[in-house]
């Protein structure tokens, strides 16, 4: 059922379509849970398991044969490694800051898409962190990045931003997990309820914690949900942050410069929400959710698209300024480098992808197009990923003194880590879609008492 | 033997008041479930302030203290290296970690505190004995008073919270 028709200027478009008590939110929204597993559901999963075989198989040779297996050289020491970590990371972004900052801005309009895009986060964070922990040579040593006493007597170098990354990344990681966690729990018992086997009932029940949705629980469960969304929110603004000092605390032309962390905070945020797009388009039509997930979830959404957009321009531009104004012959030769070099064609489609592509989304009704909103989409996704290229390698081919110039290619392996952990990603999202709620019923419910509420008192 | 008297309400502003109107009447342990958060369910209920955000204020500042000593234990006093002649101990690059490890260990008390505080996991609670009450988690709204000893005050409690508007009232023993 599509909610269709253009919404009255003065009337705005409603964020729940046909949803009359909780027993409907609680049947549309769990029903692909009891449902039959599907056809299309086995095949994109057999599909993400031989990725994941395929990823499998670059982490061992990898492994094996060391780094010398990627095609990094030097002057290209960071390359597809580093690209997709931060490509992976900003990803995330998109999740954070729909459950956490939009919940403190009170937006409504977050609740139906946060428990997708906080999945969507935890995945991206899992993919990302593959990647600096391969790129260590030898990951087994991993464990060092931690200050450990140990039999060395040897500490981590705290003053480099390698290892705020560490600290980062694994905090977010964590406080996402744990806030997905908490916002799951209510959910977890009405499937548990509601289970027709008794397999079903035991599993739910113990990720339930024998959860009763009490006043007594409900009272210290609300503050604790929202103390963590607060703790979130600063977490979506210093993770991309100090992902970015890793470059811009580099003398690397194109790395040294300050703009990088809001530049990359914004590009994050950018990308985040085309994969959320990407991936809600067609899940909310194969499962039935366009109810809960209406129109205009997705025109806020193309906003919030359009406003990062028009930042990660803003960023473009101020870097090809400050290079020319810098007065630098190595600054402004590596902006002309980015334009006109070996890599270039790289470099204009981003622009096109990222700058322009969005440009549509001023019209509202590109905005509530499914067609057009997927592909923008996914050009943001391919443009964000060679932002990334640009930024790491094109800055590093060509940096200082000619001579140690070179050009970088990709190897196999590198193609197959990127596709593999592509594959992971779509493979442990299928699983989430299958067993758990795509969307959080509790707050759908609380959404439309609030909502039907405020109607009432409109009527009187 | 104590029992559990269960009560199940029509509508969230029925199963408030009926709370609000038996706390009056002086009974204490009491409690309501919903399948969402219900605004007025604490006060109806005459719960005090959660504790939660103490907890996890006092855990956030001590994680960004520990995280801060650390750094500067093993970068500045027991392992003093030499990057590019910076001090040893440089404060502002101290900054990241020590924000990091603050906001995580104080997600980590507000999570465990809560469910420390819930008493959760608890696998077993005597209303899941009830097969009706499985609805409170997807549309019902039910009332609770907890373990009640005497027959005459279950009969009277069954009268008050049909007379209050309850849809239907069961008693359900508490196994100890």
């Amino acid at each position: 059922m599509e909610p269709v028709g253009q919404p009255d200027a003065l009337d705005p478009a409603p964020l729940l379509v046909g949803v009359k008590d909780d027993q409907t939110v609680t049947q549309i929204i769990f029903r692909p849970v009891w449902e039959r597993t599907r056809r299309g559901w086995w095949i994109l999963f057999l599909i993400g398991l031989g990725g994941v075989g395929l990823l499998i198989t670059a982490i061992s040779v990898t492994l094996a044969r060391g780094i010398g297996a990627w095609g990094n050289n030097i002057p290209v020491g960071w390359a597809f490694g580093i690209v997709n970590f931060v490509w992976w990371i900003g990803i995330g972004h998109a999740g954070t800051l729909i459950s956490a900052i939009l919940l403190l801005f009170q937006q409504k309009w977050r609740t139906s898409i946060n428990r997708f895009a906080e999945a969507m986060t935890l995945f991206a964070v899992m993919c990302a962190g593959m990647f600096p922990v391969l790129h260590l040579g030898r990951p087994w040593f991993a464990y060092w990045l931690v200050p450990y006493p140990n039999l060395m007597r040897i500490w981590p170098q705290f003053r480099s931003a390698l290892t705020w990354d560490v600290a980062a990344v694994s905090t977010y990681f964590t406080v996402s997990l744990l806030f997905w966690y908490v916002g799951l729990v209510p959910d977890l018992a009405s499937l548990r309820d509601a289970s027709k086997s008794r397999l079903q009932r035991i599993v739910y029940g113990i990720f339930a914690l024998g959860w009763r949705g009490s006043g007594r629980q409900w009272h210290h469960y609300r503050i604790a949900y929202l103390l963590l969304g607060g703790l979130a929110t600063p977490l979506v603004v210093s993770v991309h942050t100090i992902v970015s000092f890793d470059f811009a605390e580099g003398l690397i032309p194109g790395w040294h410069s300050t703009i990088f962390p809001p530049y990359f905070v914004a590009g994050a945020v950018f990308s985040g929400f085309a994969l959320v797009l990407t991936l809600m388009i067609p899940a909310r039509r194969f499962m039935g959710l366009e109810q809960v997930i209406t129109l205009k979830h997705i025109d806020n959404m193309n906003k919030v698209l359009l406003a990062t957009s028009m930042m990660v321009g803003y960023g473009y531009l101020i870097e090809q300024f400050m290079g020319w104004y810098s007065g630098n012959i190595y600054e402004m030769y590596s902006v002309l480098n980015r334009m006109f070099g070996p890599y270039a064609l790289i470099f204009w489609l981003l622009i096109l992808c990222n700058v322009l592509a969005p440009q549509l989304m001023w019209s509202r009704r590109m905005r509530t197009n499914l067609a057009v909103t997927f592909g923008v989409s996914l050009l943001v996704n391919v443009g964000m990923w060679c932002e990334r290229f640009v930024i790491v390698v094109v800055s590093l081919h060509r940096d200082f003194l000619p001579s140690s110039w070179a050009m970088y290619r990709p190897t196999w392996v590198d193609l197959s880590l990127f596709t593999g952990t592509l594959a992971f990603f779509g493979t442990l999202f299928l699983l989430f879609l299958r067993f758990l709620p795509a969307v959080s019923a509790s707050e759908v419910k609380e959404l439309r008492q609030e909502l039907s509420e405020h109607a009432e008192e409109k009527a009187a | 033997m104590a029992d559990w008297i269960l009560g199940e309400f029509g509508t969230s502003s029925a199963l408030l008041k009926a709370a609000e109107q038996l706390r009056r009447e002086g009974h204490t342990r009491l409690d309501t479930y919903s399948p969402y958060p219900l605004d007025g369910s604490s006060e109806a209920l005459g719960l005090p302030r959660s504790k939660i955000p103490l907890i996890g204020l006092a855990a956030g500042l001590s994680g960004a203290t520990l995280g801060y000593v650390i750094q500067w234990l093993t970068n500045a006093v027991d392992w003093p290296l030499n990057v590019g002649g910076r001090p040893p101990h440089s404060a502002p690059t101290f900054i990241p970690i020590t924000f990091e490890s603050g906001v995580l260990l104080s997600a980590l008390s507000i999570f465990f505190g809560l469910w420390l505080i819930l008493r959760l996991p608890q696998p077993y609670h005597p209303v899941f004995d009830l097969e009706e009450f499985r609805t409170a988690s997807s549309a019902g709204f039910w009332l609770s008073v907890e373990s009640v000893q005497a027959a005459a005050e279950k009969e009277q409690l069954v009268r008050r919270l049909r007379s209050l508007g309850a849809v239907q009232v069961s008693i359900v023993p508490e196994r100890r």
